[in-house]
């Protein structure tokens, strides 16, 4: 697949001036409302979560492995469902929404994952493109939203590579390529910078913040303390399944807390 | 969603998961292609058992009643219209000494036996007969119990050519054919379906990272399902196609002149070929579906 790479239009508007005021007086888009998450082998994920995103926020996720941010996304993208209590994404109850319209709603979401979960024997270009030739194959301009994505995410001079030949950063700004292409209202991102070095997992969430200022909302689980800290975005703690901290702008570890 | 590039992208993703996993592709049409051509041959053997049920109930369905050597060409031919004047009766022949003895040259091979008596002098032996041909077969028993009291029939143990365990005999032997065969159908009905789901499970299971972006970016559940399916149906009617070859190339082998064996027609062969097709279609389809459901979560 040979691509242009000249951007017709941004994959993502960019946010109208004032939108964190706008936004306070807009309905939130994300709702978990006394959410409990208890797997089959009885362990409780999740335990009596309530939390509200509204749009346009970037909120970070965090806490340690095993506390339950995974599970949080999860939820989100309804890969599972809650045990009790209500997730809400768009006002639309995730308990109530019928599989056959779960396509629908994973198209106004970009999800990225720690390992990228690119195809190995398709190249960059194909790997953007694959997430619109399985959901709208005939959808026009193909090639020239592939490049707008690529773009973006400063790849456009790596269309023909294969994600082999790339650097994890790289790899995961393809993955992020390719979760831009259906023009995400909400972006997801589980532990994306978990497998890169400090550099590249840095450079990921710059891009992250430049998706927010385009007008997304970004919920990113993450225990990476540096990018948290230096971010000072809004931060939501998770201990043992249970949110014990909800912060503006917030740091990673409470004010105060110990590094052990 | 166009429709027509959806299908296009189904079918390209069939034939690459095809050609990807042409190793599990050839040992499921290899494997199906055995199972059809077992299936297809006990429906040929129980058809061409069939033909001879009807070939015998033809038969059976004709009463022959011998004459005795002294009766009069008159009585005998009086006898016919008699008997043809019967309910039971659809039409009656007349058969003379000479007749017979021509028929059983023909048909039994006796020619040498009949020349060598008639030139001893001893004449020819086979009696005349009146042929009989029944509108239905259970009338025979009657009909021969009717005409055993005429005074005109050879006085012989066998006054004419009854046979009463011939017609439930020909019937059981089909039962048990058609039964057997049944279940040879069934059964490798059951192993194609098997061979085809546990092939596209595995296909699934290679194309697990593929069926997870999918869903993760939003693609429903007939996208990821249909290339599979598609796959089966593909592997099913090829295996179909190479089953019918085989077996239409085994009916040549073994027939004789334009015919094929065990007296299967062209019509016959030709059914058999679009059933073979239609199974493995459907059994390609329907492993497929069954297959790819754990990929899919449903």
């Amino acid at each position: 697949m040979s691509i242009s790479t000249s951007p017709a239009a941004p994959i993502v508007k960019p946010a109208e001036a004032g939108s964190a005021s706008l936004s306070r007086n807009e309905p939130p888009i994300i709702v978990f409302e006394q959410v409990t998450k208890t797997y089959p082998n009885g362990q409780a994920a999740i335990k009596d979560a309530s939390f509200t995103v509204r749009p346009r926020d970037f909120v970070f996720v965090v806490g340690a492995s095993g506390a339950g941010k995974s599970t949080v996304i999860r939820l989100l993208i309804r890969e599972e469902l809650a045990s009790q209590g209500h997730v809400l994404v768009e006002g639309q109850d995730l308990a109530r929404l019928k599989h056959r319209h779960l396509p629908k709603l994973r198209r106004k979401m970009g999800i990225v994952f720690q390992d990228f979960k690119l195809l190995p024997s398709l190249t960059v270009a194909q790997n953007v493109a694959f997430a619109i030739q399985v959901t709208d194959p005939g959808r026009p301009h193909l090639k020239e939203k592939v490049g707008e994505a690529l773009y973006i995410v400063g790849l456009e001079d790596k269309l023909n590579a294969f994600p082999t030949e790339l650097s994890g950063g790289e790899q995961q700004r393809v993955a992020i390529a390719r979760a831009l292409v259906h023009r995400p209202r909400i972006f997801l991102a589980d532990e994306p910078t978990g497998n890169l070095d400090p550099d590249a997992g840095w450079g990921i969430v710059q891009l992250l913040q430049q998706i927010n200022h385009r007008g997304a909302t970004v919920v990113m689980a993450t225990h990476n303390r540096e990018v948290v800290d230096l971010c000072r975005r809004r931060v939501l703690a998770i201990e043992d399944g249970r949110i014990v901290r909800d912060e503006a702008e917030g740091s990673y570890l409470r004010e105060g807390d110990a590094i052990l | 969603m166009n429709p027509i590039p959806a299908l296009k992208f189904v079918a390209r993703v069939a034939m690459q998961n095809i050609l990807r996993n042409r190793g599990i592709a050839m040992a499921s049409v290899l494997t199906i292609t055995l199972t059809l051509l077992g299936a297809g041959a006990a429906v040929v053997v129980v058809h061409a058992l069939d033909g001879v049920l009807h070939t015998e109930e033809a038969q059976a369905s004709v009463l022959k009643v011998f004459m005795a050597d002294h009766v009069s060409f008159a009585s005998e031919i009086n006898l016919a219209q008699n008997l043809a004047s019967e309910s039971a009766v659809s039409a009656a022949a007349f058969e003379n000494k000479d007749q017979a003895a021509r028929q059983a040259a023909t048909s039994l091979g006796l020619s040498q036996a009949i020349s060598l008596l008639e030139s001893s002098g001893a004449g020819n032996p086979l009696p005349a007969s009146v042929n009989l041909h029944l509108k239905d077969i259970k009338a025979v028993s009657q009909l021969n119990r009717q005409v055993r009291s005429s005074a005109i029939l050879d006085t012989g143990p066998h006054p004419t050519d009854y046979n009463a365990n011939v017609i439930p005999r020909l019937e059981r032997y089909i039962f048990v054919a058609q039964l057997g065969g049944g279940l040879v159908v069934a059964v490798v009905g059951a192993v194609a379906l098997v061979i085809i789901t546990i092939s596209v499970r595995t296909a699934a299971y290679v194309r697990r990272r593929e069926i997870e972006i999918m869903k993760l970016v939003g693609a429903t559940d007939w996208f990821v399902r249909w290339p599979f399916v598609l796959e089966g149906v593909i592997v099913g009617v090829i295996s179909a196609l190479v089953a019918a070859i085989i077996l239409v190339g085994l009916g040549l082998g073994f027939g004789s002149g334009h015919g094929l064996a065990l007296g299967v027609g062209p019509r016959f062969a030709a059914l058999i070929v679009l059933t073979l097709v239609v199974a493995g279609g459907l059994l390609g389809s329907v492993g497929s579906f069954v297959g790819v459901r754990r990929a899919l979560g449903t």
